[in-house]
């Protein structure tokens, strides 16, 4: 992403009104980003979200799930676009039921849909500035703002070309240019790199990264891709059939094991010569030395005993469930 | 040793940064998605293309009055006519007459693309995740249709008045024996810019292709009129006059603008009333219902 340039600036902020609405940062004390109970969503006889109870409080978190898992449906009601048929819904502290809230929410919160939404007709630039005013930004803050977030993803030689003279990946950047328009405390980002190449892909994770991380914005992002999760969020959030599979952390913690060792060299001696050290050992079903409890005491011994044998250790992997292990048999259980 | 020169650049730092200016309230977004959809609609900000048709006809909407203060201004009185001033040439009634069917093909062809081209292009559902309620996004596009309509309507009949301000010998005098026009001319594009804003907006909120509604628009003026036309010749009754819907808000115009003249072969004041707000309402109520209750999607 070299040719954007988010950061951390303080320059142009102005204060906020005393009487008039900001925008602001949205904090821990504000609640989490998501606060679903109980939340139920058909249309006509498909269920699209069932009973489905959830808090997003991660800093980026990614939403997970097969085509018709209800990931879209579920983006969609925390933006008030849909109102479920029951539960309750508070996104940023701010209840859904109640109107001026849900006006509030629509304020502080960028939405960045799937499909393809830009007017053809209108130029990157002047889409930004119309879809800020239309946020109750005023013409001189709308044009400030576009500039600003045309930079940041990319488009700045491009921001007044018109739009259906856009590459798909020019118009992944305009759709998220303008979700991010007004400084939003959170954005909702539906499949971002839907249909990029490599390249664009890459750019647009980055991008996304950068929002929570540097920029302190809330991110619920929807992907089929568990890659793109892993690299863009710090949460997973997994929806099958509608309802919740899962939800766990993305950051990867050192446990103790079970990890599988490949070593140079005779396996079955190397596993019998750790267990003479007080290691535990089983053989995995890809034929290396299982390790049920690898905590420092046990890799020390390991170490030494390659040292003193003069064995190579070819790999030494965590042999738990991965998280694609785990996020797959989410998606794939039977409901 | 001198001392450095004070500093006088300034640094602009243009990365993104968080927004925590104030927000200005509701009505000004309203105001400035009107004002999008009228630049939109005349092709301003577009290409050169766009802009063609719109603005061939409005200069074909202005031209009458333009002429009408023109000629005196040129010629100044004309001799065996005894003509002073443009509306010795034109009246207001006679230029809505004469621009008629300028404004059917303007609004025709310019108030429908105000919906259809948004849901051709699926932009409902990014303006409604902003703060923009569908309410108020009707409110929007009604504000911006009703004010194309008053460019070609409004705009030539105050340019007649104006106009003819400016060139009279006694401006002033002018003014003030004329000040009585300006409500009846306000209220004559009240007439016009309502009707033809809801009957155009409501077609244009029943599909996403633009020419099925541009076609159903000027069906809907053109099949009537003739059906009218038709029992009128069988029964002679002036009421069936009012099915010709392009006549109705210029009728109406007329009642306002030229009271004295015969009008015994015209649909009474009361019947052209009843047509005009039947109209109205049927159309801001289809555009209400489909997005209000559908979101328009």
């Amino acid at each position: 992403m070299g040719r954007s340039g988010m950061g951390r600036s303080g320059v142009g902020r102005r204060p906020g009104g005393a009487t008039r609405p900001t925008v602001g940062v949205v904090t821990d004390a504000q609640g989490p980003a998501l606060d679903c109970a109980g939340v139920t969503m058909t249309f006509g006889r498909v269920q699209a979200l069932d009973d489905v109870t959830v808090q997003v409080t991660a800093a980026a978190t990614g939403l997970l799930g097969a085509n018709g898992a209800g990931k879209s449906t579920l983006m969609k009601v925390a933006l008030g676009l849909l109102v479920p048929d029951s539960g309750r819904v508070r996104v940023l502290g701010l209840d859904l039921d109640s109107s001026d809230e849900r006006a509030q929410v629509r304020q502080r919160v960028g939405y960045m849909p799937e499909h393809d939404c830009l007017p053809t007709d209108m130029s990157g630039q002047d889409l930004c500035v119309h879809i800020a005013q239309l946020r109750g930004l005023s013409r001189r803050d709308a044009r400030r703002r576009a500039s600003e977030v045309l930079f940041a993803v990319g488009l700045e030689e491009e921001r007044r070309r018109s739009i259906d003279t856009y590459s798909l990946g020019m118009k992944q950047r305009t759709k998220l240019a303008q979700a991010l328009v007004h400084g939003p405390d959170l954005v909702v980002l539906d499949e971002p790199t839907s249909g990029l190449d490599p390249s664009g892909r890459s750019e647009m994770l980055s991008i996304v990264r950068r929002l929570s991380r540097e920029l302190g914005i809330k991110v619920l992002v929807s992907s089929h891709v568990l890659d793109d999760i892993e690299r863009t969020c710090d949460e997973i959030v997994v929806l099958r059939a509608g309802r919740l599979a899962a939800q766990q952390q993305v950051e990867v913690t050192l446990t103790a094991g079970p990890v599988a060792l490949r070593v140079t060299g005779d396996l079955a001696a190397f596993a019998q010569a750790l267990a003479g050290r007080g290691v535990a050992t089983y053989p995995t079903e890809h034929g290396d030395i299982g390790i049920a409890s690898a905590g420092p005491v046990e890799l020390e011994a390991l170490r030494d005993l390659a040292a003193d044998l003069g064995v190579g250790i070819l790999s030494l992997l965590d042999h738990g469930d991965s998280l694609e292990n785990s996020v797959v048999a989410a998606m794939s259980e039977p409901t | 040793m001198t001392e450095p020169p004070a500093a006088t650049a300034v640094i602009h730092d243009i990365r993104y940064s968080r927004f925590s200016g104030s927000l200005r309230p509701r009505w000004t977004a309203v105001l400035a998605l009107a004002r999008s959809s009228v630049q939109r609609s005349l092709g301003v900000r577009r290409s050169a293309g766009a802009k063609v048709w719109p603005f061939l006809l409005v200069a074909a909407a202005y031209l009458p009055a333009v002429v009408a203060v023109g000629v005196p201004l040129v010629l100044g009185d004309l001799p065996g006519v005894g003509a002073t001033g443009p509306l010795d040439i034109l009246g207001y009634y006679d230029l809505l007459g004469v621009t008629g069917v300028i404004v059917l093909a303007f609004a025709a062809t310019t108030l429908p693309s105000l919906l259809t081209r948004e849901r051709r292009d699926r932009v409902l559902s990014l303006y409604f995740s902003t703060a923009l309620s569908p309410m108020e996004y009707v409110a929007g596009k009604l504000l911006a249709a009703v004010a194309l309509v008053l460019l070609v309507t409004l705009g030539p009949m105050l340019l007649l008045l104006v106009g003819g301000i400016l060139i009279a010998d006694a401006p002033l005098a002018y003014a003030q024996d004329h000040l009585g026009d300006w409500p009846e001319i306000a209220l004559a594009g009240g007439y016009f810019a309502l009707f033809q804003a809801a009957v155009a907006l409501a077609l244009g909120s029943l599909t996403s292709r633009r020419v099925f509604a541009v076609g159903g628009d000027i069906a809907l003026m053109l099949v009537p009129a003739v059906i009218g036309g038709v029992l009128y010749g069988l029964t002679e009754r002036t009421a069936f006059l009012a099915l010709n819907l392009l006549y109705v808000p210029i009728e109406l115009a007329g009642y306002v603008l030229s009271p004295d003249d015969d009008r015994s072969a015209v649909p009474s004041l009361v019947v052209l009333q009843a047509v005009w707000a039947g109209v109205v309402v049927a159309g801001l109520g289809t555009l209400v219902l489909r997005y209000v209750r559908g979101k328009g999607q």
